[in-house]
């Protein structure tokens, strides 16, 4: 029986426009989350995005199904994000930050009371703009880690680094959000 | 506690969550943080960090998929047009390359009975010849070139992209 990392890769190679209709709004959420992360500015992610599925229709047929898709797709959205940030090579991903934008995250979703709302919502600005300030290498591992619950050897695929490096990058990466983790100042 | 402990530790609890851990592996790793503060204070900031991670709700707005979609749709209604006219232009090369070849010597012999017959020079027969034999291709080319009109409409969406364009800038 053919599995769903078999039926993508088919239509793919086929450049199906329903296949590609379903995958983006399959993977809509996640891969803009990780673009956001990536870059810091909601406007820039968003290009980067539409960017990334143009690669995945003209690079479709690279995908030969063997890997889980999301990791592949991460791939091709960290490939185009690294493109961008080439062509822009005196800016960093740090200063990439939209200055006017000043909460790049949306809230998060609700809570019991409004006291309760507010506590969270102040924990996950302050969270935000600690994770901000992490390197973009520690930051992107981090993501790839705990919010997309990838496997260690996934992101070393991903981002092409050793499984070591990418044990050094969450290590440094958690160190360096220590201080806000513990209720410490930011 | 040596380092190799440590290291084996770390590697535990980064592991832990996303990928299956033997039962043994699982008892020795909350032995060494039952007694070690170092790797049981990283264990819980991993727990925070994930758990901070998750709760940021990132979504991407319906008008930033639909345009992604135009895009992707237009995109590959245009790598679909250039596939075959790849594959319209190479089959002409062919079969250019094939008549030339196989004329070749019929225009060459033809090219010497014109020069015997006019008493012309080789100096301008054989210019000729190669003309007469390069027609096919030339033909071929300015018959490709002439029919360079897009095959397929776009103007649909085309015509769909600049009304999400204005729409997005209202």
């Amino acid at each position: 029986m053919e599995t769903e990392e078999a039926q993508i890769a088919r239509g793919l190679r086929g450049r199906d426009p329903e296949v590609l209709d379903a995958l983006i709004e399959q993977y809509q959420h996640r891969l803009l989350r990780y673009l956001l992360h990536l870059t810091g500015n909601r406007a820039v992610a968003e290009d980067l995005f539409q960017e990334t599925w143009l690669r995945v229709l003209e690079k479709g047929h690279l995908y030969d199904g063997r890997n889980r898709f999301v990791t592949w797709l991460m791939s091709i959205g960290h490939n185009v994000a690294i493109d961008y940030l080439r062509k822009r090579s005196p800016v960093s991903l740090d200063e990439m930050k939209d200055p006017e934008d000043g909460t790049p995250f949306e809230p998060p979703a609700s809570a019991p009371s409004p006291f309760d709302m507010a506590a969270e919502q102040q924990q996950h600005e302050r969270f935000n703009a600690a994770l901000e300030k992490v390197s973009p290498l520690f930051r992107e591992v981090l993501v790839l880690r705990f919010q997309e619950q990838m496997k260690l050897e996934e992101i070393a695929t991903l981002v092409r680094i050793p499984v070591a490096t990418v044990k050094t990058r969450i290590y440094r990466g958690v160190a360096a959000l220590r201080p806000l983790l513990q209720g410490g100042p930011q | 506690m040596t380092a190799r402990e440590h290291e084996r530790a770390l590697d535990l609890i980064m592991r832990r969550g996303t990928e299956e851990i033997a039962a043994p592996e699982s008892a020795w790793l909350n032995s060494h943080l039952s007694e070690c503060s170092e790797c049981a204070n990283f264990a819980a900031d991993c727990d925070s960090t994930g758990r901070l991670l998750r709760a940021v709700a990132v979504t991407a707005s319906p008008s930033l998929v639909q345009a992604t979609q135009t895009r992707v749709r237009a995109r590959a209604a245009e790598l679909q047009e250039r596939q075959s006219r790849t594959v319209l232009i190479a089959i002409s090369f062919c079969i250019g390359a094939m008549s030339s070849t196989m004329s070749a010597w019929l225009w060459w012999r033809f090219g010497g009975w014109v020069a015997q017959r006019l008493a012309l020079p080789a100096s301008i027969v054989e210019p000729g010849v190669f003309v007469a034999w390069m027609l096919p291709a030339v033909a071929i080319a300015v018959a490709m070139l002439a029919s360079s009109h897009p095959v397929i409409d776009r103007s649909l969406t085309m015509n769909i992209l600049r009304e999400h364009q204005e729409g997005g800038r209202q």
